[in-house]
C-alpha cells in the first residue's frame, strides 16, 4: 500500500535505497596502515608538499606521491561545535569539528575533536590524532584529542 | 570576435519552504510565463532558439535528466537543450553558458531556466544531500555538513580579522528586512501567499538570540531552503534591440574554482588574484586563501572586472545580488569582490555601506537569507533581480518600490558553490 500524506495536492511516499561498492583506489594503504597503528600521509618529492588527506597524485605537478608516516601531532587551526547535522549524524550532536595543522603536513585536516572538556578548546591548542580500536574503514576512524 | 549579449526578460516564482501545489515543471512554467508576459517585450515563446536548464540535485528531485521534462513541459522541443550543474553556483554557471551560446553566435535567443524542489525530503535529509556535495571520503563521514564547514571558516575569519557575530547579524537583518518589500520572498508572510508564517522583520537581537546551529552561526545567520524556479531570457544585440527598449547588457563574466576540501587550499601568499585597485603590500602577511577567504570568488571577480572595465568596484557598482548562504560568507564575499580590503568586510556592513541607500546595495531582493535558495534557481533569480533593478522596474515586480536602487546603472551577480569550489561573477549594465 502506498503511504499517502495529503490529497489536495496528492502527496505520496517514495523510497529509494542504494548500496554502493566503494573503492578507495590508490589511497587504500592509508586504511591498511591504520590497523598497524600508523597514520600515513602522501608526499610529492618534486613539489615538497605533504598531503593529508592523502592524494596518490600531486595536484601541483601530477607526479605520483610517496607514502610517509606522520606523527599525528598538531594544533587546532579553527574549530566549532555542531548543534545540528545532516540526518545521518543527528544522533551525535553536539559534537566538535576542527581543521587541524599537522606536523610535517602542508594541508589542513578536517576531523572531529573528542574531549571531556570542550570549554577548554581554543585555536592554537595542541592536539594528537587517535586511531579507533575497531576500524570502520572510514575517515571517522581517526580523530583529534587535546594534547596539552 | 564575440557578440554583445543582453538580458531581455526575466521571471521568478513565489518562493516557499514547500510549494506542494506545483511540480518542478509547473514551477518552471510559472517563472517562464512571467518572463514572457509580464516584461515589456516584443517577442513570443517561438523566438526562443534553445534553453539552458540548471538544477542542483538528482537526489532532491528523484528524477534524472529532469531537463528533458522541463523542455517538453515548456513546449521548447525540438530545440537545443543542455543541463548545467555546479552545486550552489548552478544558476550562475547556467547564465554563463547562455551567455557563451549567444556571444559565440551559436544561438540568438536563449532561455536560461533554473529550479529546485527541496521540500520533497525533510530538512535534515536535505542538509545531508547538500553535504554529499562535499568530499564523501574525508569530510562527510565525520559528520561534516555545510553549516559546519562555514562555521569553521567564519571562526577563522573572526580570528584573523576580528569579525564579530554582531556584524554577521547586521547582514541577516539587512537581507531579511529587504525581503519584506519583495512579494516573492519566502520570509515575507504579508505579501507572499506561500511565505513562512514566522517570517517578517527582524532586529540584531533576534539574530543573536536565535539558537546556534554551529558556532558562530545561528539559525538566522543561515540561508533558506526553498522550492521555486527562475528564468532569464538572453539575446544577441541585434535581437535584443528589437525585443526591448531597455536591454541589460552582460559586460563582463568570470568563473573561478578551488579545492573541494577547503583544508587542501594553500596558506601562502602566492596565489592571491589582485584586483586593479589593490596593492600587493596590503596582503603581504596574509595566508591566502586559507579557510577564511574564497579564492574562486576573487578570481571570478578579477576576470569579470577586467572584461567590464571595473577598477573601483565599490564606487562603480550600484547594486549587487550575491550568494549569502551565510551572513559570514556575505562578509567574506565583500572582500573577494574587492568592495573592502581583506579583513575589512565586517566594517562595510557596520558602516551601512551595503544597505539599499548605501554606497552599493547588496541583496536588495533579500538574497538567500531573506528571499530564497532553491539551489538551481538562485543564480538566475539574481540575474533577474539585477536586470529589473537596472531597468528601474523592480518595484513593479516586487509589489513595493522600497528596495529599488535609484538610478542604478551597473550591477553585479555572484553565484557560489560548496565552500567556494565554483564561483561565477558577472557584471551587468543598462
Amino acid at each position: 500500500m502506498t503511504e499517502v500524506f495529503g490529497i489536495d495536492p496528492l502527496i505520496i511516499k517514495n523510497e529509494y535505497f542504494i548500496e554502493y561498492r566503494h573503492s578507495y583506489g590508490k589511497t587504500s594503504p592509508f586504511f591498511e596502515n591504520l590497523s598497524k597503528g600508523k597514520i600515513m600521509a602522501t608526499r610529492c618529492e618534486h613539489c615538497n608538499k605533504t598531503f593529508m588527506p592523502p592524494r596518490a597524485d600531486c595536484p601541483y605537478c601530477l607526479r605520483e606521491t610517496k607514502w610517509v608516516e606522520i606523527s599525528g601531532k598538531g594544533r587546532i587551526h579553527t574549530f566549532s561545535t555542531m548543534y545540528f547535522a545532516g540526518e545521518k549524524f543527528l544522533k551525535d550532536v553536539p559534537f566538535y569539528l576542527a581543521y587541524v595543522e599537522l606536523e610535517g603536513v602542508d594541508t589542513l585536516l578536517l576531523t572531529r575533536i573528542k574531549t571531556k572538556e570542550p570549554e577548554k578548546l581554543k585555536i592554537g591548542m595542541k592536539i594528537k590524532l587517535r586511531i579507533a580500536r575497531e576500524l570502520e574503514w572510514r575517515a571517522s576512524d581517526i580523530w583529534a584529542e587535546p594534547d596539552e | 570576435m564575440t557578440r554583445k549579449v543582453a538580458i531581455v526578460a526575466g521571471g521568478v516564482t513565489y518562493f516557499s519552504k514547500a510549494r506542494k501545489d506545483k511540480t518542478q515543471e509547473e514551477l518552471a512554467a510559472e517563472a517562464m510565463r512571467m518572463a514572457l508576459y509580464e516584461n515589456d517585450i516584443n517577442m513570443s515563446k517561438d523566438d526562443i532558439e534553445g534553453s539552458v536548464i540548471g538544477y542542483f540535485s538528482d537526489h532532491f528531485e528523484n528524477q534524472l535528466k529532469f531537463g528533458a521534462i522541463i523542455q517538453d513541459y515548456l513546449g521548447l522541443n525540438p530545440k537545443s537543450n543542455v543541463r548545467i550543474e555546479g552545486g550552489g553556483a548552478t544558476g550562475g554557471l547556467a547564465i554563463r553558458e547562455g551567455y557563451a551560446q549567444v556571444a559565440s553566435g551559436l544561438l540568438d535567443v536563449v532561455a536560461v531556466i533554473g529550479f529546485e524542489k527541496m521540500s520533497e525530503v525533510n530538512t535534515a535529509k536535505g542538509n545531508e544531500f547538500i553535504a554529499l556535495a562535499s568530499d564523501t571520503d574525508w569530510d562527510f563521514p565525520i559528520g561534516g555538513y555545510y553549516s559546519g564547514y562555514y562555521a569553521l571558516m567564519a571562526r577563522r575569519h573572526m580570528e584573523e580579522f576580528g569579525t564579530t557575530e554582531e556584524q554577521m547579524a547586521m547582514v541577516a537583518v539587512k537581507n531579511r528586512n529587504n525581503a519584506q518589500y519583495n512579494k516573492f520572498a519566502q520570509t515575507n508572510p504579508k505579501m507572499n501567499p506561500y511565505g513562512m508564517r514566522d517570517g517578517g522583520f527582524i532586529k540584531v537581537e533576534d539574530v543573536l538570540k536565535s539558537p546556534y546551529v554551529a558556532y558562530p552561526l545561528k539559525r538566522l545567520d543561515i540561508c533558506l531552503m526553498s522550492d521555486g524556479a527562475a528564468v532569464a531570457i538572453l539575446a544577441s544585440e541585434e535581437k535584443a534591440k528589437k525585443i526591448t527598449d531597455t536591454p541589460v547588457w552582460i559586460t563582463g563574466t568570470g568563473a573561478g574554482s578551488d579545492a573541494m576540501r577547503a583544508g587542501d587550499r594553500p596558506r601562502d601568499n602566492k596565489s592571491l588574484p589582485l584586483l586593479p585597485h589593490e596593492k600587493p603590500e596590503w596582503y603581504k602577511n596574509l595566508e591566502y586563501p586559507g579557510v577564511h577567504s574564497f579564492r574562486a570568488g576573487r578570481e571570478a571577480a578579477r576576470q569579470a572586472y577586467k572584461m567590464a572595465g571595473i577598477d573601483n568596484p565599490l564606487k562603480q557598482l550600484d547594486v549587487i545580488e550575491l550568494h549569502d548562504a551565510y551572513t559570514s560568507s556575505e562578509i567574506q564575499t565583500y572582500e573577494d569582490l574587492g568592495l573592502a580590503r581583506y579583513g575589512e568586510g565586517g566594517k562595510l556592513i557596520q558602516e551601512g555601506q551595503t544597505l539599499v541607500d548605501g554606497e552599493v546595495a547588496v541583496n536588495p531582493s533579500g538574497g538567500l537569507i531573506g528571499n530564497m535558495h532553491a539551489v538551481g534557481a538562485t543564480g538566475i533569480m539574481q540575474a533577474v533581480e539585477v536586470f529589473w533593478q537596472l531597468q528601474g522596474i523592480a518595484g513593479k515586480f516586487h509589489g513595493s518600490d522600497k528596495t529599488q536602487v535609484r538610478g542604478a546603472e551597473t550591477g553585479l551577480i555572484h553565484s557560489h558553490a560548496g565552500t567556494g569550489t565554483y564561483v561565477t561573477v558577472s557584471v551587468l549594465r543598462r
